[in-house]
């Protein structure tokens, strides 16, 4: 399978606390890869890296053949194309659910298509003019997923998007994450503390401890 | 580049200093200036003390005890902010002149004789003390009152528990606690003074405000107004420092309390009625009594609003819609830059110190700008001395603290993952800023905008000056009619200010009462 995630000798410090140290991935294109570790380890801080909302002291990320950072090169985040959920609430609070998913497609025509297939693959519809205050947290995040696939990004990052929702829901989602990820053929990087997540969702799964990643 | 036009007009000022001192600084320095710093330093102190009487003892009333009217008097005693000190100079005058209202209802109820006299001439030092301090007392009420209500129950609990009465726990305990919100209101109330001109002028009380403008309209030396303005930026400057030093103190106080659940002791008959009154007095004095005086004056005027004053008051609005537009623009930009760009708030706070610069010497600084400007202009056959540009730069110079303010603390609430979400959409910074920063920041833009609009309608220094040929806005036809003594015909477009003083007041309020919540 073809190499489409490229992490190479990453380093990034915070305030001289080094973070990541000489970090290297690789994620096969279609692949759901998961990262556990412990709170603090910088979990967050590589899918931040990846995004380009940090910027590494050293080190190459390469996607899809296309060179996003070297020590010559940073591409700025909105020109990535990588998508990210985070556990905290990002829908933009003044618009409704389907101006949310439909905020980064540009074409008016795109916009009705892809946003109605997304919400009805996602079972969301009835959402679709509600606003984020009138939202349950599962209601959210499941906007807030459909808002990142329906721009299809070459790599789909998720930080702890499931935590605060109940085991049922939880149970109820992730089937429903898994097929749409398949179908669109979207290759995916999660950050979590959850095994039962991991076992349901990941393909492969890295531990990150003193800034270096190691497979289990 | 903003930065630059907000800080070349101060840089013009101190510049002057270099230029040499002509023989009109030295008739000043020898026979004027001390007369001047003496009157300035009997107004700064006689203000001092009485904004620190009236503004705590009202503030301790309203937070520790429950009285008659508490509820009215927790709002109202913020209302003579809405009062320019000028306008309350014109008010006193003639509410206390031989033949004003006061000495004729007094005449009434205890004597026939019509040449007795109540009152002694108003027109003094002590006169204008009792104006500034009336009308500036609410600078120190809020911040006292925000700090007494930070100051934990349990603290106060404590006092009473080792034996102390109300009145030892406010002295011994409360003052002390509360120093710092203290001297950051009275140091703000300080600089008012300094800068003000129109009540100063009109009791005719040499200050430095006064004798910039006496040295450029009368002796048309620019440079040495100028010096003479350099001189009243370095107290200017001190009085800010004395301020900023002490709301770090502040902070640190509030960032170590808890919330505060104080019960108000109910205070009974005598004691009650008494707290009344404390509270009724400022508020009497420094609102209700010029907006009646106001009121009454306007009732005696045949044509209420005539074309003069439609065009005064139709060029105050565009004038203030104007930069009140460009200023919250100005801010909007600039903090949108700081936070996106991660660029130090230390821009902000240089661009806001516009508003400790007393508007006269604004007005002296952009006009000494311009004339440099147009030496270079003049050969493009244009010129812009005497435009309406001076007097918006001013504008938007003394406004962009306000505007910041309020923009910066609402762009704080908007939690950074947002701004980081968009940005993994796809979103350029455009973008970023048109769909989800302006749409979002609504209220605030809203709020900076009225705030800006209630601050620039009663400006009157650099007004005065810097207004293009044949353009008076409300202040100024107010100040203009006033100095020709036709008081009644000043009150309509008076009480217009007044009413538009009261916005920020309705904003504060709520600032306060959340505060409290």
């Amino acid at each position: 399978m073809k190499e489409f995630l490229k992490v190479k000798n990453i380093n990034l410090s915070f305030d001289s606390k080094e973070i990541l140290k000489g970090l290297n991935l690789i994620i096969d294109e279609g692949n759901f890869v998961a990262i556990t570790g412990a709170s603090g380890s910088g979990k967050t801080s590589l899918l931040r890296v990846i995004c380009g909302l940090e910027s590494p002291s050293q080190g190459e990320i390469i996607l899809d053949n296309s060179l996003l950072f070297s020590r010559d090169i940073s591409v700025p985040t909105e020109k990535r194309n990588i998508g990210l959920v985070i556990q905290e609430k990002v829908l933009f609070p003044h618009l409704s659910a389907i101006q949310n998913i439909e905020f980064g497609i540009s074409s008016k025509k795109d916009k009705q298509n892809l946003s109605g297939e997304i919400m009805e693959r996602l079972n969301i519809t009835q959402l679709a003019e509600m606003y984020p205050h009138e939202l349950s947290g599962g209601e959210s995040q499941r906007v807030a997923l459909a808002r990142s696939v329906v721009m299809r990004p070459k790599l789909l990052m998720l930080d702890e998007p499931f935590t605060g929702l109940d085991k049922d829901l939880k149970q109820k989602i992730y089937p429903e994450i898994k097929s749409i990820l398949r179908a669109s053929k979207i290759t995916a990087l999660m950050v979590t503390h959850d095994l039962n997540e991991v076992k349901a969702l990941a393909d492969k799964c890295f531990n990150l401890e003193s800034g270096q990643l190691t497979e289990l | 580049m903003i930065t630059s036009i907000f800080l070349i007009p101060i840089l013009f000022i101190i510049s002057s200093v270099f230029l040499g001192f002509s023989d009109n600084f030295y008739h000043l320095y020898e026979n004027l200036l001390l007369e001047y710093s003496l009157n300035s330093i009997y107004l700064v102190a006689g203000v001092s003390l009485l904004v620190t009487i009236l503004g705590v003892s009202t503030a301790w009333l309203v937070t520790f005890f429950n009285f008659y009217g508490k509820r009215f008097f927790q709002w109202a005693l913020i209302l003579p902010l809405a009062v320019p000190p000028y306008l309350l100079a014109y008010v006193f005058t003639e509410f206390f002149d031989f033949s004003g209202t006061a000495n004729n209802i007094l005449r009434n109820l205890f004597t026939t004789q019509s040449d007795v006299i109540f009152f002694p001439n108003i027109r003094t030092i002590i006169g204008a003390i009792i104006v500034f301090g009336f009308t500036l007392y609410p600078y120190v009420y809020m911040v006292s009152r925000v700090a007494f209500m930070n100051i934990p129950a349990s603290v106060i609990e404590a006092s009473s528990l080792l034996g102390k009465n109300s009145i030892s726990t406010f002295f011994g305990l409360s003052i002390p606690l509360i120093r710092p919100a203290i001297i950051a209101g009275v140091a703000l109330v300080a600089m008012e003074t300094l800068a003000d001109f129109g009540a100063v002028q009109h009791f005719a009380i040499p200050t430095f405000t006064t004798g910039i403008f006496r040295t450029w309209t009368g002796l048309y030396d620019l440079n040495t107004a100028l010096q003479l303005s350099t001189m009243l930026l370095l107290v200017i400057f001190i009085f800010l420092s004395v301020e900023r030093a002490s709301r770090s103190k502040i902070r640190y106080v509030n960032s170590v309390t808890t919330s505060n659940s104080y019960k108000p002791i109910q205070l009974m008959r005598f004691k009650s009625a008494a707290a009344f009154f404390v509270c009724l007095i400022p508020v009497f004095i420094g609102f209700f009594l010029p907006v009646l005086e106001l009121i009454n004056w306007s009732s005696q005027v045949d044509t209420l609003v005539s074309t003069k004053i439609f065009l005064a008051a139709s060029n105050t609005l565009y004038i203030s819609l104007s930069a009140a537009v460009l200023t919250c623009f100005i801010a909007l930009l600039i903090n949108f830059v700081v936070r996106t760009f991660g660029i130090s708030q230390l821009l902000n706070d240089l661009l806001s110190l516009g508003y400790a610069v007393p508007g006269l010497i604004l007005a002296v600084g952009i006009t000494k700008m311009f004339t440099s400007v147009d030496a270079w202009l003049i050969n493009y056959g244009t010129f812009i001395t005497g435009s309406i540009l001076g007097l918006i730069l001013a504008y938007i110079i003394k406004s962009y603290a306000i505007s910041n303010i309020v923009l910066n603390s609402a762009l704080n609430s908007i939690p950074i993952a947002l701004d980081e979400s968009a940005q993994t959409l796809g979103a350029s910074k455009l973008k970023l800023l048109r769909d989800i920063h302006i749409p979002i920041l609504k209220t605030g833009l809203l709020t900076a905008f009225l705030l800006v609009i209630a601050e620039l309608i009663k400006e009157l220094p650099a007004t005065l000056i810097l207004r293009p040929f044949n353009f008076d806005t409300l202040s100024v036809s107010v100040y203009l009619l006033a100095s020709e003594e036709r008081m009644f015909e000043a009150a309509f477009p008076g009480l217009v200010i007044i009413f538009f003083g009261l916005i920020p007041i309705y904003f504060l309020n709520k600032l306060i009462l959340s505060n409290n919540k």
